[in-house]
C-alpha cells in the first residue's frame, strides 16, 4: 500500500550527504548548507523533486526558528532534519497538505533527536580535546584530536540519517495516501496554514524579542497576503 | 617575528572549523588554539617551547560567536605579538568572550541569516527554481559571513588591546537593528505566501484572516503557553484526522 522506491546506493548517497549537511551546523564550515532551505532542496533533489524539497524546507525555516542558537542555547539540528524531511516529501510525491504537514513533523522530530545526539557527542569530546587546565600536548596533537572530533560528529550526522531516513519516508508516505475524498482530506489544510501561521508568529517573537515589533509583522502578513492573492 | 600575510590566511580558514572539537568543558578553547596556531608558531618561531606554551594556554575555556571569533584570533594573536604576559593574556580572553558571543547572536543568527533565508524562500514561493532560491542564499549570505570573518580579523590584530572600542564604534549593532526589524516583515510575507498557496487548498476561504490573527496571537501570547499549547493543539488534531 505504501511502496517506496528507495534503493541502497539512494540510501548511502543520502548517508553521506547527512554527514555532511550535519558537519555543517556547528564544526564545519558554517556556511549553512545546513539551513533547511537548503538542506530540503538536496533532500528532494537526491529523489528528483527539488521543488518539494524546497518547500518543506521553507515552512522548516520557520517552525525550526523559534529556537535561534542564541548564547549556546538547545537548538535543533536542522540540517539532517530538513534534508529528511525534503527527501520524505519528495519520495512520497509531493502534494498532499497531510504530506506537508507530515514531513514538517518529521523534521521536527529528526531536529531534535539529532540535538540530543549532538549532546551525547560532547560527552565524549572532552576526553579527546579538553582538559579544564587546558590541553597538554602540542599544536600536532591539538590538530589530530580537533579533526577527530569533526570526523565523529559528520559520523554522527550521517547515521542519524542512517536510522531515520526509511521510517521518515513511510511516516510520510502514509499519510499522504489519503484518498482525496476522504473527510478527513478537508481539514489537513486547516491544520496546516494554522500550524504555520502560529508557528510564524512564535518565530517572530524568538528572533526579535527586544523590543515590541509586532506592527512590523503584521504589516508583512498583510503585504503577503495581497501578493498570495494577486499571483492566486 | 610578525606574522605573515598567509598566517592570517591560515588562520582565517582554520577559523571555519572553531567549534569543531566544541565541549561543555573548554567550549571552543581547543578550536581558537588550533586556529591560533600558524600565527603564534610564527610569533615564536625558534622557541618551540614558547610556541607549545602558547598553544596549551589558548586552548583553556573560551566560547564567543563562531563568525567573530577571529576577533579574538587577530587580537590574542597581537598580544602575543607584543610579549604581553600570560596572566594579562587570560584576563584579555575572559574579557572578550561575552561581548563577542552577544554582538555575533544578534548580527549574525537574529539578523542576517533569518534575512537571507526568508528572502530566499520568498523567492522561491513566488516562482524562483528551487536550485536557484538555494543557491542565491547560500552565495548572499556566505559574501556576508566571510566578509564578517575577515573584517574581524583584521579588526583584533589591528587593535590589539583596544579591541573592545573598535567593536563600539563598528556598526554592527546599528546593523542588527535594521536586519531584526525587516526579518518580521519578511516572517510575515512568507507565512502568509505560504499558507496562501498550500498544496491542495484551492480557495479555502478562511486562511487570509485566520491565518494573520493566529501569527499575531503567536507572537503576543507568552512563549511557555504558546510553546505547548501549539504543539498540543497540532498533535490532537493530527490523531483526530488519523
Amino acid at each position: 500500500m505504501i511502496g517506496v522506491e528507495l534503493t541502497a546506493g539512494d540510501w548511502a548517497l543520502a548517508c553521506l550527504l547527512g554527514a555532511v549537511i550535519g558537519l555543517d551546523q556547528v564544526s564545519w564550515p558554517q556556511a549553512m548548507w545546513s539551513r533547511p532551505i537548503v538542506a530540503g532542496t538536496l533532500g528532494g533533489v537526491l529523489f528528483g523533486a527539488p521543488a518539494a524539497g524546497c518547500l518543506v524546507g521553507a515552512w522548516l525555516e520557520l517552525v525550526l526558528s523559534r529556537h535561534p542558537p542564541f548564547g549556546g542555547a538547545r537548538h535543533p539540528e536542522t540540517g539532517p532534519a530538513a534534508f529528511t524531511a525534503g527527501a520524505a516529501y519528495a519520495v512520497a510525491g509531493g502534494g498532499a497538505p497531510a504530506g506537508v504537514v507530515a514531513a514538517v513533523a518529521v523534521g521536527w522530530a529528526v531536529g531534535w533527536t539529532g540535538a540530543y545526539s549532538v549532546t551525547l557527542l560532547r560527552r565524549v569530546t572532552p576526553g579527546l580535546v579538553s582538559r579544564p587546565e587546558g590541553f597538554r600536548g602540542g599544536a600536532a596533537a591539538l590538530a589530530r584530536r580537533h579533526r577527530l572530533a569533526l570526523a565523529l560528529d559528520g559520523l554522527r550526522a550521517g547515521l542519524l540519517v542512517a536510522a531515520l531516513l526509511v521510517p521518515s519516508v513511510l511516516f510520510v508516505r502514509l499519510l499522504s495516501t489519503q484518498p482525496p475524498g476522504a473527510p478527513a482530506a478537508a481539514w489537513w489544510p486547516v491544520v496546516a496554514g494554522l500550524g504555520l501561521a502560529g508557528a510564524a508568529g512564535v518565530a517572530a517573537r524568538g528572533l526579535g524579542a527586544r523590543a515590541r515589533r509586532w506592527p512590523a509583522l503584521a504589516a508583512g502578513l498583510v503585504l503577503g497576503t495581497v501578493l498570495a492573492r494577486v499571483l492566486s | 617575528m610578525r606574522p605573515r600575510r598567509r598566517d592570517f590566511a591560515r588562520a582565517i580558514l582554520r577559523s571555519f572549523s572553531i567549534q569543531g572539537s566544541w565541549n561543555d568543558h573548554t567550549m571552543t578553547g581547543p578550536g581558537l588554539a588550533h586556529a591560533l596556531a600558524p600565527l603564534l608558531a610564527r610569533i615564536h618561531a625558534g622557541d618551540p617551547a614558547a610556541f607549545r606554551r602558547a598553544v596549551q594556554r589558548h586552548s583553556r575555556a573560551f566560547n564567543a560567536h563562531p563568525y567573530l571569533a577571529p576577533v579574538a584570533i587577530g587580537a590574542l594573536a597581537r598580544l602575543e605579538f607584543e610579549g604581553d604576559d600570560p596572566d594579562t593574556l587570560s584576563r584579555f580572553r575572559s574579557a572578550l568572550r561575552a561581548p563577542l558571543g552577544a554582538l555575533g547572536d544578534g548580527v549574525a543568527w537574529a539578523g542576517w541569516r533569518p534575512f537571507c533565508t526568508s528572502a530566499a524562500a520568498i523567492g522561491f514561493v513566488l516562482g524562483l527554481d528551487a536550485g536557484v532560491a538555494a543557491g542565491a542564499f547560500l552565495v548572499l549570505y556566505n559574501a556576508g559571513h566571510v566578509a564578517l570573518r575577515i573584517w574581524g580579523l583584521r579588526c583584533g590584530w589591528r587593535s590589539g588591546r583596544s579591541v573592545a572600542s573598535a567593536l563600539k564604534r563598528a556598526p554592527l549593532r546599528r546593523l542588527e537593528r535594521s536586519l531584526v526589524s525587516a526579518n518580521q516583515v519578511l516572517i510575515g510575507v512568507l507565512a502568509a505566501l505560504l499558507i496562501g498557496q498550500l498544496p491542495g487548498a484551492g480557495h479555502v476561504p478562511w486562511r487570509d484572516g485566520s491565518a494573520v490573527i493566529v501569527a499575531l496571537m503567536g507572537y503576543l501570547v507568552p512563549r511557555h503557553i504558546s510553546a505547548v499549547a501549539m504543539a498540543s493543539l497540532l498533535a490532537a488534531c493530527a490523531v483526530w484526522l488519523l
